[in-house]
């Protein structure tokens, strides 16, 4: 089971299963600190192993690098301390 | 900042762009491979992971970043190893969250959770890694492809999860 962020790569090399994410590369499984994000697309993946029918088949994980992102920058903000706790 | 809100590949023409800079370089398979069914249930299985991240224990050779043909080894990781004690040799892509985060790229940490809960049914006791930088397809296939699939058929997996970097 491939992960991939290059449709055009994984185009040619045809790996039987694989999922995209539309990621940035080198985030496959999504922003930092972001942890149910990166089980999720875990978990998904695996999934896919039972369920792909069609090998080339490429599944598309329904998630986009904005909301991604934005999730990833709202967990970081609500595990920093209040401002007036900061030194 | 680009919203790819139709799941669009963030970085297109990325096999186009790389072979008009290498040519040849790039893996093309001429057919689909058969697929294998599969029937044991996830929390069943056991999972190994393989990355072309340039992920290694600390201490262990690096990588060859700047060899002008690649690197052909690959570095085995422990599954049970704690992301202090891993490091990446790799120039290839963006390392920003990874620095962060190891998890972005190498979710082992997620990982060794899923297997703890029992949502998978176990990890392989060795994971391994390579760099991506291969500039011969050739050579690639018939060394580093080769050794590193024995190596994962030899921890005896149900599932590989495969993250090409």
């Amino acid at each position: 089971m491939s992960i991939t962020v290059a449709l055009d790569v994984t185009d040619r090399a045809k790996p039987p299963r694989a999922v995209f994410v539309p990621f940035r590369m080198g985030h496959h499984f999504g922003v930092p600190f972001h942890p149910s994000l990166q089980r999720r697309i875990i978990m998904d993946a695996l999934a896919y192993v039972e369920h792909a029918r069609i090998s080339g088949d490429v599944h598309r994980l329904p998630i986009t690098w904005a909301q991604a992102r934005r999730e990833g920058l709202e967990l970081e903000a609500a595990s920093l301390p209040p401002l007036t706790n900061r030194s | 900042m680009m919203d790819n809100s139709e799941g669009a590949q963030l970085r297109p023409g990325l096999w186009d762009t790389v072979n008009e800079r290498y040519p040849g370089s790039m893996i093309v398979s001429a057919d689909d491979v058969a697929l294998v069914s599969f029937t044991r249930p996830i929390r069943e299985a056991r999972v190994a992971f393989v990355s072309s991240a340039g992920v290694q224990p600390r201490g262990t050779l690096p990588f060859d970043v700047v060899h002008p043909v690649g690197d052909y080894s690959f570095r085995r990781v422990p599954s049970t190893s704690r992301v202090e004690d891993l490091e990446i040799h790799q120039l290839k892509y963006p390392t920003d969250g990874a620095a962060r985060d190891l998890n972005v790229i190498f979710p082992i940490e997620r990982l060794q959770e899923l297997a703890a809960e029992g949502a998978i049914g176990g990890l392989t006791p060795e994971f391994f890694s390579f760099i991506g930088y291969n500039m011969d397809p050739v050579r690639f296939e018939r060394t580093l492809a080769q050794e590193l699939a024995d190596a994962v058929v030899a921890e005896q997996p149900d599932v590989v999860l495969l993250a090409p970097a």
